[in-house]
């Protein structure tokens, strides 16, 4: 299984794409937290204040909402592409247990997922961290809660990553994929969410469970407690990936 | 025997898609050290044949078997049959060095296979360079090179004469002679019959996913090369040219249609038995018509397999 996931980690390399996920996870995060950052403690400002723990918990969630979705699009092309370019047949003659090299192949997104979201971290703490300090808040790592925030973030960019590889390997075609998970996350799940009857329903959509996580706030919607939120997010992700392999087992590759 | 190492035998295999038979319980076999041709318009069901062979598509009926076993039953893979599917399948983005090095960490070879197998089919020099600047003739090179990185004891081959030039052709020839020579089983499919004349000493004709002939090229040619005889002795003919080991049928009064011998042969054993013959045409044999009577008889009648098994 570790030669297969060496595989797989090495098909991602080899193409470009995962440079242009990261350049994108990057520039949404940096972009966003400088944002934040910058426009906190004005007059009119929507963000919460940064010297307390709320404000903090969201600023560092910033790079969940970046490298979440991003990494599920990575996740998804790199399923799919198997199918778009006809690679499939070689993978699956290299390995006629499809079971095990859809398992590697998700194994590798769960690890490159984490990986963007451990990058995320790293970056909004580098944007957020220096000037903060030079506004005279502290930004503890630790302190406050906000480690947890962290980690989560990685957690959720790892689900996330698993989940479009999930997704892709149920659908199998690359636009498919990548447009319904596109029109999902952006136009779908936060239409439901606004509607404020169905709340005690809309708190286990995926995306909103994700959200849970980090305990991202969006004004007006009701989130998970932060473990509650990961194990539906995950249970998501899982079923996804189940049901991507278990079509995976049984197409035809013509 | 046919259960040893090398030997491909395919049974019974069937698959319909949607309402299509698109292969129709096709039987064939494929021997080591023999390059067998896999033979058939287009359409005719060799693609979907050859990814059944290889665990891909999954039957409606029949056994695909490679040295006994079902290939993805087969330990290692990848060291025991070599396959090219179809020579655009590779990510445009990645290099051809780097499409052979997934293959090589995926089956636990040495990465300095990668570079032997470039050398091997003429790509050392594209390695480092991606797919998407490659023409076809080195897709097909590169197909090729990743089938051969577990040195494999069986090649399965779909097309792989297209896009090669003639000088291409000429290499593939060396290179499937080579294996078969060492003893090596062979199977590769073409819609085109010049390239399996070119390439095979075996051909396995499929028509509408049928079988529609079977055997070494030559006794193909001369078996279904059929004399045609007019004579007012045709019924003392037909005795003599049955027991002459020919096959000798009525195609109107007077007149025989008989395969199996040479004209000149057909000539000598009506002298020695005192026939006059009124006509003998030699009939004009060659692959091409084989072929095209083969495949055409199965196209119009969709008759069971087998018939030209007997010839």
């Amino acid at each position: 299984m570790m030669r297969l996931i060496r595989a797989e980690v090495r098909k991602l390399a080899t193409i470009r794409l995962w440079l242009w996920i990261l350049l994108a996870a990057a520039a949404w995060t940096a972009g966003y937290t400088a944002l934040a950052v910058g426009f906190s403690g004005r007059p009119g400002s929507l963000t919460l204040p940064l010297t307390g723990a709320a404000g903090q918990h969201a600023l560092l969630a910033i790079g969940a909402g970046g490298a979440g979705p991003l990494v599920a699009i990575l996740g998804a092309i790199g399923m799919t592409t198997e199918y778009r370019h006809r690679t499939a047949a070689a993978t699956f003659l290299a390995t006629p247990r499809r079971g095990r090299a859809v398992t590697a192949k998700l194994a590798t997104c769960l690890l490159a997922g984490a990986g963007y979201g451990l990058l995320c971290d790293l970056l909004s703490l580098a944007v957020a961290v220096p000037w903060l300090a030079a506004r005279g808040i502290h930004l503890p790592l630790a302190g406050n809660g906000n480690l947890a925030v962290l980690a989560a973030v990685i957690v959720s960019a790892s689900v996330f990553a698993v989940a479009g590889a999930g997704l892709g390997a149920l659908a199998g075609g690359q636009l498919a994929t990548v447009t319904s998970l596109l029109i999902y996350l952006y136009v779908a799940e936060p239409l439901l969410t606004h509607i404020a009857a169905l709340h005690d329903w809309t708190a286990y959509l995926p995306g909103v469970a994700a959200d849970a996580l980090t305990q991202a706030t969006q004004a007006g919607v009701t989130l998970l407690a932060p473990w509650l939120g990961g194990i539906v997010f995950a249970a998501w992700a899982a079923a996804l990936a189940a049901a991507g392999t278990l079509r995976t087992l049984r197409r035809d590759i013509t | 025997m046919k259960e040893g190492a090398g030997w491909i035998v395919v049974a019974g295999l069937t698959k319909r898609f949607g309402g299509v038979t698109a292969v129709d319980e096709l039987s064939f076999t494929a021997a080591p050290g023999m390059v067998t041709g896999f033979l058939g318009p287009n359409g005719a069901g060799k693609t979907t044949t050859l990814r059944m062979l290889l665990g891909l598509v999954t039957p409606d009926a029949g056994t695909a078997a490679i040295g006994g076993r079902r290939y993805r039953d087969l330990p290692q893979p990848g060291r025991q049959v070599g396959a090219v599917l179809e020579a655009a399948a590779f990510h445009p983005g990645r290099s051809g060095r780097d499409h052979l090095l997934v293959y090589c960490t995926a089956c636990g070879y040495p990465p300095a296979r990668a570079a032997q197998v470039l050398e091997q089919v003429g790509l050392a020099g594209a390695g480092r360079r991606k797919v998407r600047g490659y023409s076809l003739g080195m897709r097909q090179r590169l197909a090729l090179a990743t089938a051969l990185l577990g040195d494999p004891a069986v090649l399965v081959l779909d097309e792989p004469a297209n896009g090669l030039d003639p000088e291409g052709i000429a290499w593939l020839r060396g290179l499937l002679r080579g294996y078969a020579g060492g003893g090596r089983t062979v199977l590769f499919s073409s819609h085109a019959l010049a390239e399996v004349e070119q390439l095979a000493d075996r051909v396995v004709i499929v028509s509408a996913g049928r079988l529609a002939g079977e055997g070494a090229l030559a006794e193909l040619a001369a078996g279904a090369a059929a004399v045609s005889v007019r004579t007012a002795h045709s019924s003392q003919l037909a005795t003599a040219v049955a027991t002459a080991g020919g096959r000798a049928e009525r195609t109107g009064p007077g007149s025989l249609r008989v395969t199996g011998l040479a004209a000149a042969e057909v000539s000598r054993i009506a002298r020695a038995h005192r026939i006059d013959l009124h006509e003998l045409t030699a009939g004009h044999g060659g692959l091409e018509q084989v072929y095209l009577a083969l495949t055409a008889a199965t196209d119009r009648e969709q008759s069971p397999s087998g018939q030209a098994d007997r010839s």
